[in-house]
């Protein structure tokens, strides 16, 4: 092969569809990963501020009551199962892993694009719930029993297609931990990778070990829809608590499967735009280990008013409070970097910014909520809505759309407006916080979630909520409209380092990268992979 | 006993298990198994206790198959590992969702 022929980029090597759908090329399946998050992300955020219309005014403006409880599920299961579980493993980890670990793929590329069928396959399980029968699940994403055997909406399927989504996340954490230990490129060992990597390998192991969990939990369901078992049903021996323990022992693991690759963007974000080493290096990545391995153990903290016992809800409560701290040292280690840092603002590192204030607010929020005293009084309320959507949404979602910013002149080749942006995250940064701060404030109040009318003392929190979606969709909109403009500005050339300060192996390669990543050995920095000190040079 | 290529590189050692060790496990298989259904039909009265005795005589079947038959005993110790944290793991769901039951 000629050397031209070699560094043809990988947008170029291949044309049409269906080099595109059954490419297995790490690259092009992170893409397919991207477009299709994007596509179910729309859905459901339109699902979002369809239900923020209804909360308007109390009474009924423009659903019943069932229909609402079938979008508020249908919201959760695609935000949630086809959205920001996926989201950063499966579109900037399948993209960037191997390329920042100075390899030319995953360990499994085939099984690798069977993840994205697989995924594909469980979005339209999920999606066809819409078509027949009573319509979507009315259960809210969590699936609850008794009332999910019990109620005649499509549970069966939409819990089948959370089954098989559930193959689709244990595939890719598999790929991505056999990545990591046998193909870093020679003289990078684990305390030189990246801290990105770091994350995905802490998020692999949820993935891979916590995911059967749930897989077998939702097949209980059908077990007890179909067949009538009685798993938990207590008239002939079954405990409705146990289904909340076994979906929680997959369910808070899976947060972190949400927040942890976000810790990677950030402590990749910071770096780069302080134009510094990391603060804490070991600290980070050790406390991923360390999130990962206690959030094991604090499931019972969303069961505390479901009857457990005493003694457990006490034990659930302590650990709660135990996994605060390996995110503190993140957030503490994160701020040190920005300190005396020779600060560029650009618009991926406004995003990381947005992360750690909306991150703290949620992280906060969540240890009201993780003590036994406080949470009686809040659970069921719209400070859980609140505190949930302050660390999903303004935490993993903020990290994710910086990562879009951070990485995408190296996707894509082309570069955004930047100054449109900067606009668009202010946009979306005022109406996150109207959309989701007046939550807390009603959940504080006493209004309960899940509900598709309220009382008039909530109508303030709910009024300006809903304004705030309005303001929170136009910055959605405006930003993803500025980044489809940029694919057209082709007369610009992007560097391999845009940013001039990225230190990773990914900018040392081409923008976009060629199909095997390289066209020359990337060379490791002495110290580690943030050593500004001896950054190695790189020409064009 | 076991054997090893000795003129490969250490990761790339394959091991041959003796006819000797399979079918001494294959007999020590057999005889949990004889023993977990003597005491559960000839019953020893071990009232509560009885699922614990099903459960620890699984568990060393288990070790036993994990060790031999899939050869852990003469992997990586890092695969020792890994099997260790994801036993740590269920064993530490069964306990915590047992000590709330049991409290309720």
């Amino acid at each position: 092969m000629t050397s031209t022929a070699l560094n043809l980029n990988y947008l170029q090597a291949k044309k049409g569809i269906f080099s595109w759908i059954f490419s297995v090329d790490h690259k092009r399946i992170g893409l397919l990963y991207l477009y299709s998050l994007i596509t179910f992300f729309l859905v459901g955020a339109t699902l979002g501020v369809l239900m923020r219309l209804e909360l308007l005014n109390p009474g009924k403006d423009l659903f019943e009551a069932q229909t609402y409880n079938q979008i508020f599920t249908m919201h959760g299961v695609i935000m949630i199962f086809l959205f920001i579980i996926p989201s950063i493993p499966a579109v900037f980890g399948n993209f960037f892993l191997p390329i920042m670990l100075g390899t030319d793929d995953v360990s499994f590329p085939r099984l690798n694009l069977l993840s994205w069928w697989i995924y594909i396959i469980g979005a339209i399980m999920a999606l066809s719930t819409l078509l027949f029968g009573d319509g979507p699940a009315d259960t809210g994403w969590t699936f609850y029993v008794p009332y999910s055997v019990k109620t005649g909406t499509n549970v069966t399927m939409s819990v089948l297609a959370a089954f098989v989504l559930g193959f689709s996340s244990i595939l890719t954490g598999l790929n991505f931990i056999v990545t990591i230990h046998r193909l870093k490129t020679p003289g990078m060992t684990f305390l030189k990778m990246p801290l990105f990597a770091w994350a995905l390998y802490a998020t692999s192991w949820i993935q891979l070990l916590a995911t059967p969990v749930i897989g077998i939990t939702l097949l209980m369901i059908v077990a007890e829809r179909v067949f009538g078992v009685g798993l938990f049903d207590p008239s002939i021996g079954g405990d409705p608590i146990l289904y909340q323990h076994l979906f929680w022992i997959y369910s808070h693991p899976a947060v972190y499967i949400m927040a942890l690759p976000a810790f990677g963007i950030i402590s990749e974000l910071l770096p780069t735009f302080s134009n510094r080493t990391i603060f804490g290096y070991k600290a980070i990545a050790f406390s991923s280990l360390a999130i990962a391995f206690v959030g094991y153990f604090v499931w019972g903290h969303h069961m505390f008013t479901s009857g457990m016992s005493g003694l457990a809800r006490i034990i659930y409560s302590i650990m709660t409070f135990l996994v605060a701290i390996p995110t503190a040292i993140k957030v503490f280690n994160w701020v040190a970097t920005l300190y005396k840092g020779s600060i560029d603002v650009q618009p991926p590192l406004l995003y990381g910014l947005g992360f750690i204030f909306q991150f703290m607010i949620g992280g906060l929020s969540g240890l009201v909520l993780g003590a036994l005293a406080t949470d009686i009084h809040l659970h069921d309320t719209y400070f859980v809505v609140g505190h949930f959507h302050y660390v999903m949404f303004g935490g993993t979602g903020f990290a994710f759309f910086g990562a879009l910013h951070y990485w995408y002149p190296k996707i894509w080749g082309r570069m955004y407006n930047k100054l449109v942006a900067n606009i668009a995250f202010f946009i979306l940064f005022i109406g996150f916080n109207l959309l989701y701060f007046p939550m807390m404030i009603a959940g504080l109040m006493g209004m309960p979630r899940r509900y598709y009318d309220y009382l008039p003392e909530f109508h303030l929190p709910n009024m300006i909520s809903t304004y705030g979606s309005w303001v929170l969709a136009i910055g959605l909109l405006l930003m993803l409209g500025n980044l489809i403009a940029g694919f057209r500005r082709k007369h610009e050339k992007i560097a391999r380092n845009p940013w001039g300060t990225g230190i990773t192996l990914e900018w040392q390669t081409l923008s976009p990268p060629p199909v095997a990543n390289f066209d020359r050995m990337p060379v490791l920095p002495k110290d580690g992979p943030y050593d500004y000190d001896h950054k190695p040079e790189i020409k064009e | 006993m076991s054997h090893t290529k000795d003129n490969l590189p250490k990761e790339e050692q394959v091991h041959i298990t003796s006819y000797k060790d399979h079918f001494s496990t294959l007999i020590a298989l057999l005889l949990l198994t004889v023993i977990t259904v003597v005491i559960s039909v000839f019953g020893a009265n071990l009232r509560s206790l009885s699922v614990f005795t099903a459960l620890l005589i699984a568990t060393v079947k288990v070790i036993v198959v994990a060790y031999y038959f899939m050869h852990l005993k003469y992997d990586k110790k890092v695969y020792t590992w890994l099997v260790l944290i994801v036993a740590i793991l269920f064993v530490s769901f069964a306990v915590l969702t047992s000590i709330e039951y049991l409290n309720r």
